[in-house]
């Protein structure tokens, strides 16, 4: 059994950072399985409006989730990158917009008060990331509600 | 290799629970085999073997209070085994009650809970048992044998006082035969069920004007213009209607059947191994293993599948090879094919293992209702999924006890309507094509067509309309109860709707036949697979869905609607069916003037408009995963051989779906006010179900599901709190006798936490004193129902109004 990777990442850590429209998310690298390039999504129809539709994995069928409208933020338009993320419930996808990157984190620069994320971290020069946790944003709970 | 052992103490204990699981179904076949025959040295061996590998395995994986169990046992049956105690109905109690214990301390020592208060108890109860009446001899014979457990339990009081005042005697714990069983070797009784099931089955059908039999309306069987139930004939023993069987039929069974006893009692010791199974594969040609490992076989075959297919496309695209043109490349698909095909059947398993349950059931509910029944199996080489088969044996228990509770008339009513005093009751499994149909039947009383009108029609007018066999059906719908009285058993109305819901989800149907007087047959045909499943595959709003066939009834073309009563109709075979399309009930689209789909649910029929047919595919389909909330209307997804996703729908949940949006019920819209596909309101909504009972969780579970639920159990208060934690439900439906903590200190629990204070409870639980209801409402439960007046209707519509209340 794999162990459950943890939530989010912290200062000091691997993270993978995702752009999402005009934002950028930090995922914890040991959480992220693969970056799919163009992923391609069929839709799911009555599913909740997060679910962007599924996609084929190797054969399996993962979930596409829209990160933005996850975070209660706008929906996103376009779904040119699909970063598939180790959950407690089974693989899942999350939407980037543009390529995402790997970076080392150095020390929070302060704390998110967004549910489901933890803390806030410069990246470059002028580019802040907010750290998901992606145990708390990936729950059956929170994609149904 | 610690980190990757495959066999860790666990996955031995699990396995020993699987393996133990079918001794213990064995075991109570020989009982039972026993009962009926007579002492047989080798069954009494088998019996013995049975319980000695148990103990050994227990033993062996580290559950020594389990061991201790069957080591008594293995005692009480050795005594059997040396002729010191004789084979009657309270040693056959005994037998059971011991088999019980052990099934229940499985799953107990599995999960490594406490269970040697339990674990005593059982074996002190088999260690009495032991003292039983001296084996039938000459003089045992010319007393009547099993009239009752009198004889044991003057034998095993004393020795109960002694050892464990509280406990009562074994012997004592089945309710007395109150008439004398009828013979069991007559063969009098006549076949309820004369015709094999017919199922109409010639295959899928290829044609664009597919159709199958409708599940709510079956058609009648094609050829055979036999009645489908036999008139009984008279009884070939003339002792068996007149009067009650006479004793000595009994003393010369027994006495026939103890002979042997005496001539040729095996060593002792030895018997462990003298007698070979008849008729089973030698263990060396077997091997157990896991479910999931088989799983994970399909699985990488699958893969394997996918990857000859993209091979074969890269071929093309890149060399220009075609690939369909390279034996080597036919080769490789063909043998995967094979392969899966192979791999699919390891995880089949005879209908009939289900069959030692099933007699169990029936035995021992004859003998609480003072019926003598007869069971018979019919269909040992049908075989089928295991996950299939696990989803069966509660319907199939449903319809066995009913069909004993309700079908099967007191040995005086049979006397009086000149049938053998034994009733039958049968199951018969067959494989169809692609499905295997199991028929339930019974040589009883019939459903009487005219009550279900009356009690259906309280509630709806148009049951009085009806014909018999549209009225018949009447039977599935959720509260309906024939019963005058409310047994035990059944007879609350909650019953052939959770059986239909059970087999809906292993995408069955059910359909029933009764002739009044002769008997009733209930017919289960099922998928032999739910791995792969024959769908029309169809294009709507430019997307290609996937419907399974069982329930595609007809394909229209292109065709005008009328309008009635504000709902768009059309006509199929002459009857008005509502017609929709299928991308505006899917909220992809609007309507289109292509072909309809004609799709029947459980109950009703419905159309579904469509851009274009596209052809029939055998998909095979994976679920969704945990992350995505369940949708009703799909049933799952399919990976095409081209890398796409085909999305294969529900029938019951489209039409469902269609059927709200159609009858101005806005709440589907509404709901998703402005969110692209939002789910229904109360699609939302969570329950969590906490009750020790795997049944009732089980009814509760596919109650609420079925009606949009999304639903979390929990078998006692600790494991509800601990699920609570992690996720708040919506609502907490709660039974009150459970282990660990009980309903009331998990309401108790529930209230004391403010952020859980608004979350609404409602008990449910058998116990209805005033007392109990008092205290289920002071310690802070909003809703308080009493399983015996428990409907599911009534139960939905409280659920819904603490939901809406709290909202």
């Amino acid at each position: 059994m794999p162990t459950a990777p943890a939530p989010s990442v912290n200062a000091g850590q691997l993270a993978l950072l995702i752009p999402v429209g005009s934002d950028t998310y930090a995922l914890p690298l040991e959480a992220v399985r693969e970056v799919v390039v163009d992923p391609r999504v069929t839709e799911l129809p009555t599913s909740p409006a997060v679910v962007r539709g599924v996609f084929n994995v190797r054969g399996d069928i993962v979930p596409l989730l829209d990160t933005a409208l996850l975070l209660g933020l706008r929906p996103v338009i376009e779904e040119p990158y699909a970063v598939l993320i180790e959950t407690a419930h089974g693989i899942a996808g999350l939407v980037a917009t543009e390529m995402p990157m790997t970076v080392r984190l150095s020390e929070s620069v302060g704390h998110s008060d967004m549910e489901g994320t933890t803390e806030t971290y410069l990246v470059g020069d002028s580019r802040l990331a907010v750290a998901l946790d992606v145990s708390t944003l990936l729950s059956p709970a929170r994609i149904s509600r | 290799m610690s980190g990757s052992d495959p066999f860790p103490e666990g996955d031995f204990q699990r396995l020993f629970a699987t393996e133990a699981e079918g001794r213990l179904d064995t075991l109570v076949d020989e009982l039972l085999e026993l009962e009926k025959g007579g002492a047989n040295p080798e069954r009494v061996a088998s019996l013995f073997r049975e319980a000695h590998t148990i103990k050994g395995g227990a033993a062996v994986v580290g559950m020594p209070h389990v061991a201790r169990v069957a080591h008594a046992l293995e005692d009480l049956l050795e005594e059997v085994r040396r002729e010191r105690r004789g084979v009657d109905t309270p040693l056959i109690d005994s037998v059971l009650a011991g088999v019980d214990a052990i099934r229940s301390l499985i799953p107990l020592a599995v999960a490594g809970e406490d269970h040697e208060l339990a674990a005593f108890e059982a074996e002190q109860r088999l260690r009495i048992a032991v003292g039983g009446p001296p084996v039938a001899g000459e003089e045992a014979a010319a007393a009547p044998v099993p009239t009752g457990p009198d004889v044991a339990v003057a034998a095993a009081l004393p020795v109960a006082a002694a050892t464990l005042p509280a406990e009562p005697a074994v012997g004592a714990l089945g309710a007395p035969p109150p008439t004398a069983e009828g013979p069991t070797g007559a063969a009098a009784c006549p076949a309820p069920l004369s015709a094999p099931p017919e199922v109409k089955q010639a295959g899928p059908p290829r044609g664009v004007a597919a159709r199958r039999p409708a599940t709510a309306a079956p058609e009648p069987p094609p050829a055979p213009p036999e009645r489908p139930l036999a008139p009984p004939e008279p009884p070939a023993a003339a002792g068996a209607s007149s009067t009650a069987p006479e004793p000595s039929d009994d003393r010369g069974d027994a006495a026939q059947a103890l002979d042997p006893v005496t001539g040729q009692a095996p060593p002792a010791g030895a018997a462990v191994s003298a007698h070979a199974e008849p008729a089973r594969p030698a263990a060396a040609e077997m091997v157990q293993m896991p479910v999931h490992r088989i799983d994970e076989l399909v699985r990488l075959i699958g893969e394997a599948s996918a990857a000859t297919l993209r091979l074969g496309s890269a071929l093309l695209e890149r060399l220009e090879r075609d690939p369909s043109g390279m034996t080597e490349y036919r080769d490789l698909v063909r043998s995967l094919n094979e392969l899966q095909e192979l791999a699919l059947r390891a995880r089949m398993v005879p209908v009939m293992s289900l069959a030692p349950r099933l007699r169990r059931a029936v035995r021992d509910l004859a003998r609480e209702t003072g019926k003598g029944v007869r069971f018979e199996t019919r269909g040992e080489d049908a075989e089928i999924d295991r996950g299939v088969l696990d989803r069966l044996a509660d319907p199939l228990l449903h319809l066995v006890r009913n069909a004993v509770d309700h079908g099967i008339e007191s040995p005086d009513e049979r006397r009086l309507r000149g049938k053998p005093m034994e009733g039958m009751v049968r199951l018969h499994a067959m494989q169809l094509g692609s499905e295997v149909v199991i028929a339930v039947s019974d040589d009883g009383r019939g459903i009487d067509v005219a009550r279900v009108r009356e009690a259906a029609g309280s509630t709806d007018h148009t049951a009085m309309e009806m014909d018999d066999e549209a009225a018949l059906y009447l039977i599935f719908r959720s509260g309906l109860s024939t019963a005058t009285r409310v047994t035990g058993v059944s007879g609350r109305g909650v019953g052939l709707d959770a059986v239909r819901a059970s087999l809906n989800a292993v995408r069955g149907r059910i359909e029933v036949r009764s002739d009044p007087g002769l008997g009733t047959e209930f017919r289960i045909a099922v998928p032999i697979t739910m791995a792969t499943l024959r769908c029309l595959v169809i294009n709507s709003a430019g997307q290609a869905y996937a419907i399974p066939l069982h329930s595609v009834r007809a394909v229209l073309p292109p065709q005008p609607s009328a309008t009635v009563g504000g709902r768009a109709m059309t006509m199929v075979e002459g009857r008005p069916v509502p017609i929709s399309s299928l991308a505006s009930v899917l909220g992809t689209g609007n309507g289109v003037e292509g072909p309809s789909v004609v799709v029947a649910g459980l109950t009703r029929s419905h159309a579904f408009r469509v851009d274009d047919l596209v052809d029939q595919r055998d998909v095979v389909v994976k679920g969704l995963g945990e992350l995505i909330p369940r949708l009703p209307a799909v049933a799952g997804a399919g990976v095409q051989p081209d890398g796409s996703i085909l999305l294969v729908l529900e029938a019951a949940g489209l039409i469902e779906r269609a059927r709200r949006m159609d009858s101005g019920d806005r709440s589907v819209e509404a709901a998703e006010g402005g969110r692209r596909d939002a789910p229904v309101a109360r699609r939302a909504a969570s329950i969590l179900v906490v009750d020790d009972a795997l049944t009732v969780r089980e009814l509760q579970r596919s109650i609420f599901e079925n009606a949009g639920y999304r639903v979390s159990v929990a078998t006692n208060g600790e494991e509800a709190l601990t699920l609570i934690s992690e996720e708040r439900p919506d609502l907490v439906l709660t039974d009150v006798q459970m282990p660990r903590m009980d309903g009331f200190q998990l309401t108790e629990a529930i209230r004391g936490q403010p952020a859980l204070a608004s979350v609404p409870v409602i008990i449910l639980t058998s116990r209805g004193s005033d007392e109990d209801r008092r205290r289920g409402l002071e310690c802070g439960a909003d809703g308080y129902i009493v399983k015996s007046g428990f409907d599911q209707s009534a139960l939905l519509s409280a659920v819904e109004h603490l939901l809406g209340a709290e909202r």
